[in-house]
């Protein structure tokens, strides 16, 4: 990086479409490569098609538990060296967990695509899972818990809420799981777990950024060729989460000031039409000043300081999230009905045509500056092919939600955003314990 | 793909080739090496000023149909005293319409193009598709010349504020943050201010109409045009919305900077029910933007605390596995900058956290870092500055950087070389001037449990407790005075409610009293519950609440057993629960505070309610612990506060009960008003009426 050359001005194509390439090793490895050269950056990915879902209930917290354990070093690469190997090469790292996925990455300067590639393929290929790297990322896991859960104000509302909300399907858990599983856990069960899930054929590697397509094949056919694929059954539940017709409520004390309430109603999985709907429902209430649960809940009736709705997208049927957390001296039954209400005004009305246009616009915007850097492109690509079948979705999932009406907003609004359709937690302040 | 999978065919049929294969394999011990280093491009931004002195910079990105205004003030922050919080809550109230918006217009009209549109007291940041450019840049230019501020509006952000300063008391960070403010640059000084319920409770419409006229105007302000725009239209599109913005001098401001505590010192902020203590080692630097010291002084930090790579992060989160995360940072300020590492760790390991961070300081100290360690850090500055160009206002900023700071026109050209010459030597000589272990706060929040270990890292061996604002935590009791003791508190008491001292005549005055009805209106979150309790001598006991006709829950205790029926269904006590409904039934369990098994003590004369009460600690057989006020005018007990056990609600909690409005009944004062707190639940009960003797059969306690 000790050339460095100025121009003036960034000259660059005006590009609205995204242009990939796509390819499967033999191994079974799904490859994907989008080219740009606007900034001197190569963003090097990996999606593991294994969540918190995939794993055994008496074993929860496993995929997240090994976006940490991953980092730790390869039969080439020793303890604690993965990381500074990557930002001293002047890169960035990281890697997220949800309950379908696992998503590592580096962000790399473009001359170390060929590291980014070999570093992914040591942790593909023979990552170190041992005590000593087990016990160390055991205690960090254990502070990740109480930073983000525990010490954090509502921060135990998602497990709360999905424990509740799913009593079959694995989605119960999140992912950070239970410590007393990941503590009962022996050194075999993180290793076979490895070799299941951690194999080309449940890989997808995105790369987006100033690359040179040809060259970085090569690389590709050289690092991750060889690895061999996966041949452990791999636990995919298709265990279907009853349709409710009972609300389930409750109540969470926790270190907090200001009464909340959350809501979870059922939704579709993310690749249905109606999944789409839901998205503009939940667009329509919380987005933007204007929108309906901002204006009312939080302008004209002051009874929340804040409030939003969310569709919370996932493979297999899942929940859309309402929460509120009430401003000061309001209660949080009377929050619970202001938001009740909203939600009933959608059941009962179409929406106006000019509202409906505003969420197309909207729409229109996100899926635009969404493409703005390349890790998000490459994450984009992954996603879709992944979840979807079809990478090409970066480009046309927009005419997915043009297919949505007014009535199915109004209809997804019946059909799933029922009382009896939703868990109901109510969060109030804790009691606090005698000096 | 047919290419692929006749590929995959041939190596399966012809299998001899794996064979040779082996041979050339991979030798995965070898580490690619970089290929030629890229090109960067910085691109230089397009600047014209408009007459009314804004400078305008414009940087074409055509990679997205997209375009973003930012607008940012440069004006010296101001002391907002009594009225903290104006200033922000001033650039809250630009996004509440101007006289040619209401509110509503405004927003609908944001949302209706797809645009954000973000407002605060030192800029607005604005951005949409391209094809909607100019109506987003028309609204800004509303915003700032047309600003209708209203009364009703600036109630609304005040409530909203005054929620805010509320929910961030339980968080580690606010409290943190607030303390690490207040002890860095002391309260007269505008960093050092904090908003409080009562500072904001406090803000006129006239301070923030003052500010906004007084500060945001043209002449101090920087534009960045962003995105898929030229030179050639950005220029015509400014000029039009904002050229006739009107100019203003602004008065300057300045401010003694803050000085690094003489000694380093420990300042504790105690948090219930925390699990984790936020460990930050903070003190304030005099080191501003454009000093030459800077790059190295990065660089400095980013081998202390900068990433997954630092030193700290590497001790204490990957060696020790003491927390999620460990970092630092080195900061520059125009007015005052400072240094800054964290991080939160267990209870447990507080003190050991600290141990290391101190370790690691003063290794800065004492040694040079290695030649490797400062190459890869430079490396990872050289491509997280690579990285950082992606967002095309980075350049943007660059350009508003070097206005801003006076800093030389070449000093974001020439960044990557200046990092590059960094030596050892440097790190070692900036160490010197900025790392100051000796001098600094250890601020940790947290459980007070581990306050005590932390006492070594004090030069004062002495650790100073403050409160979520960063005020000294006073404690509010004082001594007793000499010759009062728990059993003058509690005879006091009896003779003030009992109208007479305990002996023989109370005695006999009370054993008349057989039963004692008493009536109660409770309200619970504006529903009002019925609550009837019936006690019987000598020690039967029974409590009913009902909501209009419908019993929502029953306690009983006939002497011996006891039992709680409801909603929830029915229980038998049983362990504590029965062991203190036994002391609790006795009906003059008062008299009898010597027979009761409880331990007391005074621990001194505590403010109430504008009035003073003697506080006691009374500990039960079992260990259990009640705090007891009584008041040292009148005698009668004002306050109780108790521990209760419910794992549902998270374990031990309080529950307290304040007593007033004492009234004569047959001889005897009893509280008219009782305030029950539990958990969130305050249940406020007003007695309606009391009778005695009313001749209660038994059944009624079963």
């Amino acid at each position: 990086m000790s050339a460095v050359l100025f121009s003036i001005a960034i000259a660059a194509q005006a590009q609205n479409k995204i242009e990939f390439e796509q390819y499967k090793l033999k191994n079974g490895l799904n490859v994907i490569l989008h080219e740009d050269h606007s900034t001197p950056i190569v963003a090097v990915t990996v999606l593991y098609h294994v969540g918190s879902k995939n794993e055994d209930p008496n074993r929860t917290g496993f995929a997240h538990f090994f976006e940490h354990l991953l980092f730790e070093g390869s039969e080439n690469i020793k303890r604690g060296e993965y990381m500074k190997i990557v930002q001293s090469n002047g890169g960035i790292l990281n890697a997220n967990t949800s309950f379908d996925r696992t998503f590592y990455f580096e962000i790399l300067p473009s001359n170390q695509a060929e590291l980014g590639l070999w570093l992914e393929s040591e942790r593909m290929l023979h990552a170190i899972i041992d005590e000593t790297g087990v016990e160390t990322q055991r205690e960090v896991v254990k502070e990740e818990y109480r930073q983000r859960f525990d010490n954090q104000p509502y921060g135990t509302f998602l497990p709360k809420l999905c424990e509740r909300a799913f009593q079959d399907h694995p989605y119960r858990w999140i992912t950070i799981g239970s410590l007393e599983h990941l503590n009962q856990a022996k050194i075999e069960e993180f290793r076979e777990f490895y070799k299941t899930y951690y194999v080309p054929n449940n890989a997808t590697l995105s790369i987006a950024g100033d690359i040179n397509k040809p060259q970085v094949k090569k690389w590709i056919e050289k690092y991750f060729s060889d690895i061999p694929v996966g041949t452990k059954p791999m636990n995919r539940p298709t265990v279907k989460e009853p349709i409710k017709y009972k609300e389930v409520r409750d109540t969470v004390y926790d270190n907090i000031q200001l009464p909340a309430v959350m809501m979870g109603y059922h939704t579709p999985a993310q690749n249905t039409p109606d999944a789409y709907a839901v998205s503009m429902l939940a667009q329509l209430l919380s987005q933007g000043k204007s929108s309906r649960m901002q204006k009312s809940i939080v302008d004209q009736q002051q009874k929340a300081i804040f409030v939003g709705a969310f569709p919370f997208p996932t493979e297999d049927p899942g929940l859309a999230i309402m929460f509120g957390v009430t401003n000061m001296g309001v209660s949080v039954i009377d929050l619970e009905k202001s938001i009740n209400e909203e939600i009933e005004k959608v059941q009962k009305e179409l929406i106006s045509e000019e509202e409906f246009q505003k969420l197309k616009n909207q729409i229109e915007s996100e899926m635009i500056t969404g493409n703005a850097k390349v890790e998000g492109i490459a994450e984009s690509l992954a996603n879709y092919f992944v979840y979807f079948g079809d990478a090409n979705l970066v480009n046309t999932e927009i005419e997915r939600y043009m297919k949505v009406t007014r009535e199915d907003i109004k209809r997804v609004a019946n059909e799933y955003f029922r009382k009896d359709n939703r868990v109901v937690l109510h969060y109030l302040p804790k009691p606090q314990p005698t000096n | 793909m047919k290419n692929i999978l006749s590929i995959a065919i041939a190596s399966l049929i012809i299998g001899g080739a794996a064979q040779a294969q082996k041979s050339t394999k991979l030798d995965r011990s070898i580490r690619p090496k970089a290929t030629a280093a890229p090109v960067i491009n910085l691109g230089t931004p397009q600047t014209f000023t408009l007459d009314n002195g804004l400078q305008v910079f414009v940087v074409e990105n055509h990679k997205l149909p997209q375009v973003s205004f930012s607008l940012s003030f440069d004006n010296d922050p101001v002391l907002e005293e009594e009225m903290k919080g104006y200033v922000d809550i001033t650039g809250e109230l630009m996004r509440t319409g101007t006289k040619n918006r209401t509110k509503d217009q405004l927003n609908e009209q944001i949302d209706f193009i797809g645009a954000s549109f973000h407002t605060g007291s030192s800029g607005i940041y604005a951005s949409s598709l391209k094809k909607h450019q100019e109506k987003i840049l028309e609204i800004m230019s509303d915003v700032l010349m047309n600003p209708n501020f209203k009364q009703e509006e600036l109630d609304k952000i005040k409530k909203q504020t005054i929620s805010g300063i509320q929910t961030s008391k339980d968080s580690p960070d606010a409290i943190a943050g607030n303390v690490i403010s207040s002890l860095l640059y002391g309260k007269k000084h505008p960093y050092g201010e904090i908003s409080t319920e009562k500072s904001v409770e406090s803000i006129t419409l006239e301070k923030c109409n003052l500010y906004f006229n007084t500060y945001m105007k043209p002449n101090i302000a920087y534009l960045a045009v962003v995105g898929d725009i030229t030179l050639a239209e950005a220029k015509p599109l400014v000029e039009k919305y904002l050229a006739s913005w009107q100019k203003a001098e602004v008065p300057i401001h300045k401010y003694k900077a803050p000085l690094a505590p003489e000694k380093t010192q420990v300042a504790f902020v105690h948090k219930d029910g925390s699990t984790q203590s936020l460990i930050n080692i903070s003190y304030p630097l005099n080191l501003k933007n454009n000093n030459p010291d800077l790059i190295k002084a990065k660089v400095l930090s980013s081998i202390l605390g900068g990433g997954s790579t630092s030193r700290l992060f590497l001790n204490i989160r990957e060696k020790h596995g003491y927390t999620y995360g460990a970092y630092s940072s080195i900061t520059p300020d125009e007015l005052i900058g400072s240094f800054n590492a964290s991080a939160k760790v267990r209870n447990e390991v507080t003190d050991s956290a600290v141990i290391q961070f101190m370790y690691e300081l003063r290794r800065l100290l004492t040694e040079k870092v290695t030649e490797t360690e400062l190459q890869d850090i430079k490396n990872y500055m050289t491509g997280t500055f690579a990285y950082s160009l992606q967002d095309p206002q980075t350049i943007a900023n660059f350009a508003i950087n070097i206005a801003k700071y006076r800093l030389p026109s070449d000093y974001y050209s020439t960044y990557l070389k200046k990092i590059s010459e960094v030596t050892v030597d440097d790190i070692k000589a900036v160490a010197e001037k900025y790392i100051k272990p000796e001098n600094a706060y250890i601020v940790v929040v947290g459980d007070k449990s581990v306050s005590e270990k932390l006492l070594p890292f004090d030069a004062d061996n002495k650790v100073n407790f403050y409160d979520n604002f960063g005020n000294d935590y006073v404690e509010a009791l004082k001594p007793a005075p000499d010759g009062i003791t728990y059993k003058t508190i509690l005879e006091n008491a009896i003779k003030a409610k009992y109208g007479m001292p305990s002996g023989k005549a109370l005695t006999k005055k009370l054993s008349k009293i057989k039963d004692i009805t008493t009536k109660m209106n409770a309200s619970i979150q504006g529903q009002t519950i019925g609550v009837t309790k019936y006690q019987k001598a000598p020690n039967k006991f029974s409590m009913v609440m009902s909501m209009g006709s419908m019993v929502i829950q029953k306690q009983t205790f006939d002497g011996t057993v006891g039992k709680v029926s409801g909603m929830q269904g029915n229980k038998t006590m049983e362990g504590k629960e029965l062991d203190e409904m036994k002391l609790n039934a006795v009906m003059f369990a008062d008299l009898e505070y010597d027979k009761s098994g409880y331990k007391y003590t005074v621990l001194g004369v505590e403010p109430l309610d504008g009035k003073e009460a003697y506080k006691i600690e009374k500990i039960s057989a079992s260990g259990d612990k009640v705090f007891d006020w009584y008041d040292v005018a009148t005698g009668f007990q004002v306050k109780t506060v108790s521990t209760e056990t419910n794992e549902e609600m998270g374990g031990d909690f309080t529950v307290t009960g304040i007593f007033s409005d004492y009234k004569d009944v047959n001889g005897i004062k009893l509280p008219y008003k009782i305030i029950q707190i539990f958990g969130p639940q305050s249940l406020d009960m007003e007695v309606t009426s009391i009778e005695m003797n009313t001749k209660l059969g038994d059944d009624i306690f079963k």
